[in-house]
């Protein structure tokens, strides 16, 4: 039973959590989104966030990064527990939200798609077009070097590039925990490669995860723990180890392990 | 970095939010000019001294109308409520000098009122939740009934000198004594009206490409839900929009009522539309995140300079409105066969 044969622990287990979400609650009217949900994050640590479209998954990432208040339960980050009233103040906490839709102003260009909402201005409190325009160009050049059309209005761009800038507004400024939702959904196989590398990246920077996806590859290939929604509760948390795709499947459709489960790595360990 | 076009853009160009919309502003002003050109053949008086300031005078009010306006367009709203508010503007003013309050307080005062009509848009549009058109368009319904209810519809007239200094007056006039004993106009000055304009628009174009909220107001009209999640205080932003363009409908009221040296509460009638359409006709995309100051005061011109050709040419003002109705749509249509490609 050696664990350290199999997946070394690739975060620090033992340190304190960045975010613990106590007992979440979300009704709209008779509907429970949201029922009561507990989850922690650590620094480093890359979580899966799985379930069926309408499992609540997206509810509780939107109530994380304060685009939606809870009906009940609390947040903490970094021990305090922190009001999440709006957007503002999920970001004012670290936490940066790339979500699925990329939320970007179509008519606007890169960089102020960069900057919205935190302009970078000048001492008379002009905008500062030219710094904001040189930080976007560094920026989006360590993600993708062929980025150069920084002056076009962002729909003119192609998926992958309005993804990039998606990406860029969530790392450029000081991130502590990165909510992704899908972020490889609208890509091609090299730009999904580079979102798994900047995954990496980040992970080993220390900063938190919560990796909402689909895509199995992706949730065994980067995430180290796993969480699964069902109807608006929290049916599992594994290691990502202790499971294979079937049993995730399981807890998916059913809500629940198959009756012979036992863990993965016990499995391998025998 | 090949494909970076325009790598060497001076400063205007890069105030522009894109090619398209300076592409838009061009075939504007060329509108433009083929009519100057074409009124001036038709009429040799269209050009001369005297008309050219008419047309600045009118376009003046048209143009206050159509700031404002293009802010709350840009914000993917709109704002049928400034012909109304005008009106609204203008007699507050006019019973204020007629109760004894000087002149320039006064017309602050009539400005705040408008500003106060724009911050109740707002506030109905953005707390109530309830669409810009149907929110205005009470506007519209109260700010004008409120006008003609305080007036008891009837016009505010003797309201002395001063108050017509705005309206009429000019800047750098020079007139000296005739031999006859009747003055005579050497140079007849620029119209303190077009001064305003020119200052207003100045102004507000600095705040929507140079400011932060300018950017937010382009944002909230480009993806609202974008701007909100981006940090954006969408609904700060639109009360900004809507309040501001109450204010220049004061402000264009006291400038018409000023001219007119009477407080008509039946004024403005219908000028939101005018103020749309210069908007439109300059670019500004009824769908939100899109438009200028530039190109409204290219489509204020338009308007304007349509109007008085037409005037002088005789033809009747029903047969005017349906070509400007005309223009409008076609503006839009070359707009959009524009963007299809």
């Amino acid at each position: 039973m050696s664990q350290t044969q199999l997946a070394p622990a690739r975060f620090d287990a033992e340190a304190a959590p960045l975010v613990e979400m106590r007992g979440i609650e979300k009704h709209f009217g008779g509907v429970v989104a949201v029922d009561g949900v507990s989850l922690d994050l650590r620094p480093g640590e890359v979580v899966g966030v799985l379930g069926h479209n309408g499992a609540g998954k997206s509810c509780l990432m939107r109530i994380l990064s304060g685009a939606m208040a809870p009906s009940h339960g609390e947040i903490r980050i970094g021990g305090d527990v922190v009001e999440m009233g709006s957007p503002q103040d999920a970001r004012a906490h670290g936490v940066e939200t790339i979500y699925q839709t990329l939320a970007l102003a179509d008519h606007l260009d890169a960089p102020s798609n960069l900057f919205l909402g935190r302009e970078l201005k000048t001492r008379l409190g002009n905008l500062d077009d030219k710094r904001m325009l040189a930080e976007a160009r560094k920026v989006l050049a360590t993600l993708n070097p062929n980025f150069t059309n920084l002056k076009d209005p962002v729909s003119s761009l192609s998926g992958g590039q309005r993804q990039v800038i998606a990406i860029a507004r969530a790392i450029y400024f000081d991130v502590k925990i990165l909510i992704m939702d899908e972020p490889t959904a609208a890509l091609g196989p090299s730009e999904t490669a580079m979102v798994a590398d900047l995954i990496r990246k980040l992970r080993a920077q220390g900063i938190g995860i919560f990796l909402v996806s689909h895509d199995m590859h992706d949730v065994f290939d980067l995430c180290d723990r796993v969480v699964v929604m069902n109807k608006g509760k929290l049916v599992g948390a594994h290691p990502i180890d202790e499971v294979h795709k079937d049993d995730i499947l399981s807890l998916i459709i059913k809500g629940e392990l198959p009756t012979d489960w036992r863990p993965r790595n016990l499995e391998a360990a025998q | 970095m090949a494909n970076i076009s325009q790598p060497s853009q001076g400063a205007w160009t890069r105030m522009l939010p894109s090619s398209t919309a300076a592409f838009h502003r061009i075939s504007a002003l060329l509108t433009l000019a083929i009519l100057v050109i074409a009124f001036s053949f038709a009429s040799p008086a269209f050009l001369s001294v005297n008309n050219t300031l008419t047309i600045l005078l009118q376009t003046s009010v048209i143009g206050l109308l159509g700031i404002g306006m293009t802010m709350v367009i840009i914000t993917g709203g709109i704002d049928l409520s400034v012909g109304s508010v005008l009106a609204l503007s203008g007699t507050v003013t006019g019973m204020m000098v007629k109760a004894g309050v000087p002149v320039v307080p006064a017309m602050m005062l009539g400005v705040c009122m408008g500003a106060a009509c724009g911050l109740f848009n707002g506030f109905v549009v953005t707390k109530m939740k309830i669409t810009p058109f149907v929110a205005t368009l009470g506007m519209m319904l109260i700010a004008r009934g409120a006008a003609l209810q305080l007036t008891g519809a009837a016009p505010i007239s003797q309201l002395g000198e001063a108050f017509g200094v705005l309206g009429n007056g000019a800047l750098f006039r020079m007139v000296e004594m005739g031999d006859n004993g009747f003055p005579r106009v050497i140079f007849p000055g620029i119209p303190y009206p077009a001064i305003l304009l020119v200052v207003i628009a100045i102004a507000a174009s600095y705040m929507l490409r140079r400011r932060a909220i300018g950017r937010h107001i382009y944002a909230t009209g480009s993806n609202e839900e974008a701007a909100r999640l981006s940090g954006v205080l969408v609904d700060r932003t639109k009360l900004i929009a809507y309040t501001l363009s109450g204010a220049l409908a004061g402000v264009a009221g006291n400038v018409l009522m000023s001219r007119l040296i009477t407080a008509q509460p039946s004024e403005g009638v219908m000028y939101e539309l005018d103020a749309i359409a210069a908007a439109v006709i300059g670019g500004a995309s009824l769908m939100g995140g899109v438009g200028g100051i530039s190109g409204t005061m290219i489509g204020a011109f338009i308007i304007g300079v349509l109007r008085n050709g037409l005037n002088m040419g005789g033809v009747s003002s029903f047969i005017q409105q349906i070509v400007i109705g005309f223009v409008v749509i076609g503006a839009v249509y070359i707009d959009q066969l524009r963007n299809r490609r």
